[in-house]
């Protein structure tokens, strides 16, 4: 007679196609989210809160459609809401270590440095830019995809990767990251 | 001609142009230095943020997340409860039997479920389930465990999990799959050996280099057909604190065995309940030292 054994752990709710389709973007969904808000805490809490809006809404998304793109719109509107609502204007001296991210990623300190400066950079951009950057640069967007999601035309589109990146690469040539990232390479 | 400036040049970068206009955006930048560093410039900024959030991706998504994906109720992650935990005994070191019933998990199964494999007397199998002092060694098992560690092993497996038949592996296995763990290894403080589980029917996948309290482990993925078992991964990481006792837990609904032996944490975790998971934890000990 041997020793009863431990039951298998109940398995959560049944998985739907569009959940699990949700599941699945759910990291780039984070990612996106990180890009506008600079925080981890912030961005997952956006994301939750999209993901329960989807579920909401999931009736009105077109299959044939991209489902990653209707969800970088949900996420986007949300956190517009959220900025309007909270009429907050960041100040460069307000970003807190923590919009670096809780779990950062395993490289040298100097390298890691160098890309908490760039999420730094990025997060001083103003929304719209940063949005656009991160549609388009990040999560590969096409200009007319990003269009959609923003609800502007792609002239605006371009207008703001361009200065986005230009802002950036003002922000960052001739700083310290672009040493220490050099530096990290070097090594 | 169309306008040659930043915008043009961003255009061009992305590959949003025309053909007429791509043409005309390199024939300026043939004549024009100026022009080249300019889209040097904007092709750098645009690389350091691609670069700046690539990680993201590859973190665990948190538990909430995936049940608000799943419309569950939101639900914040707890440290389990003591009554989940269960604190083990490594039994002597013997894998006599093992050998006779390599290469068939239906007979490795049998045997974990009768105690058989590795010298289940002083085990888990050897009537052991309730420890002699349960109450102290769950507390100090308890306190010694980062329950980060823990609750990230569990979050690392779901996303492997839910990655199916694409797994999430940083490097596949292959016919060497030490080559795979070698080049793991070199990204962490200790050299990493690959466990053999194909006696339990789990076949290697591939491994992960992740994040875990800042820290590089390493999360090898193995899966199986058999549904009782698999898929299972084992997370590897050094560590700093005391040596721990093989326990049972169970985090974000999957189940844990885990211990730390000679600055190594070790975390077993799949879906497989207590009695697969010793008997595999044994296994992978007696192999790789860690007892």
């Amino acid at each position: 007679m041997y020793p009863k054994m431990a039951e298998p752990p109940e398995r959560g709710p049944v998985s739907t196609p569009f959940s699990d389709r949700l599941v699945a973007t759910l990291p780039r969904l984070r990612r996106f989210a990180r890009g506008l808000t600079g925080s981890a805490s912030e961005a997952d809490d956006l994301v939750q809160a999209a993901c329960e809006r989807a579920l909401a809404r999931q009736h009105q998304f077109q299959e044939g459609t991209r489902f990653d793109s209707w969800m970088f719109r949900i996420v986007q509107t949300i956190w517009i809401d959220q900025l309007r609502a909270r009429d907050v204007r960041k100040e460069d001296a307000d970003i807190a270590e923590e919009r670096l991210g809780t779990d950062e990623p395993m490289r040298r300190v100097e390298a890691r440095l160098a890309l908490g400066e760039v999420r730094r950079a990025v997060d001083r951009l103003p929304a719209e830019q940063r949005s656009t950057l991160m549609l388009v640069t990040v999560e590969g967007l096409s200009y007319k995809e990003a269009a959609d999601v923003a609800g502007v035309p792609i002239g605006t589109i371009m207008s703001r990767l361009a200065r986005a990146r230009i802002a950036l690469q003002q922000q960052l040539a001739g700083g310290d990251v672009r040493r220490s990232r050099d530096n990290a390479e070097a090594e | 001609m169309q306008k040659r400036n930043d915008e043009t040049l961003v255009g061009y970068l992305d590959g949003e142009l025309e053909t007429a206009e791509r043409r005309d955006i390199e024939a300026w930048l043939d004549a024009d230095p100026a022009a080249r560093e300019r889209l040097a410039a904007l092709a750098e900024a645009t690389d350091m943020v691609r670069g700046a959030y690539q990680d993201i991706v590859d973190e665990p998504v948190p538990e909430r997340l995936i049940a608000a994906a799943r419309g569950a109720t939101p639900s914040v992650s707890h440290p389990s409860s003591d009554a989940n935990v269960v604190v083990l005994t490594w039994p002597a070191r013997s894998r006599a039997i093992l050998p006779a019933i390599a290469g068939n998990w239906r007979l490795a199964a049998a045997a974990a479920l009768f105690g058989l494999v590795i010298g289940g007397a002083g085990g888990f199998f050897g009537g052991a389930l309730v420890p002699p002092n349960p109450a102290a060694e769950q507390k100090v098992a308890a306190a010694a465990v980062n329950n980060n560690w823990l609750d990230n092993a569990a979050a690392f497996y779901k996303l492997s999990v839910n990655a199916g038949d694409t797994m999430l592996v940083d490097v596949p296995a292959s016919n060497d799959s030490n080559e795979a763990l070698q080049k793991i290894s070199q990204s962490l403080p200790q050299q990493v050996r690959l466990p053999d589980l194909k006696p339990w029917g789990l076949n290697f996948r591939g491994a992960r280099l992740v994040a875990v309290d800042g820290k590089p482990a390493a999360q090898l993925v193995y899966t199986t057909d058999n549904k009782a078992i698999g898929p299972l991964t084992l997370l590897i990481g050094s560590s700093k604190q005391p040596d721990v006792q093989p326990t049972f837990d169970q985090r974000q609904g999957v189940n844990q065995l885990y211990w730390r032996h000679h600055g190594r944490a070790y975390v077993l975790v799949g879906q497989a309940n207590v009695g697969y998971l010793w008997g595999i934890a044994n296994d992978v000990a007696w192999q790789l030292d860690a007892i």
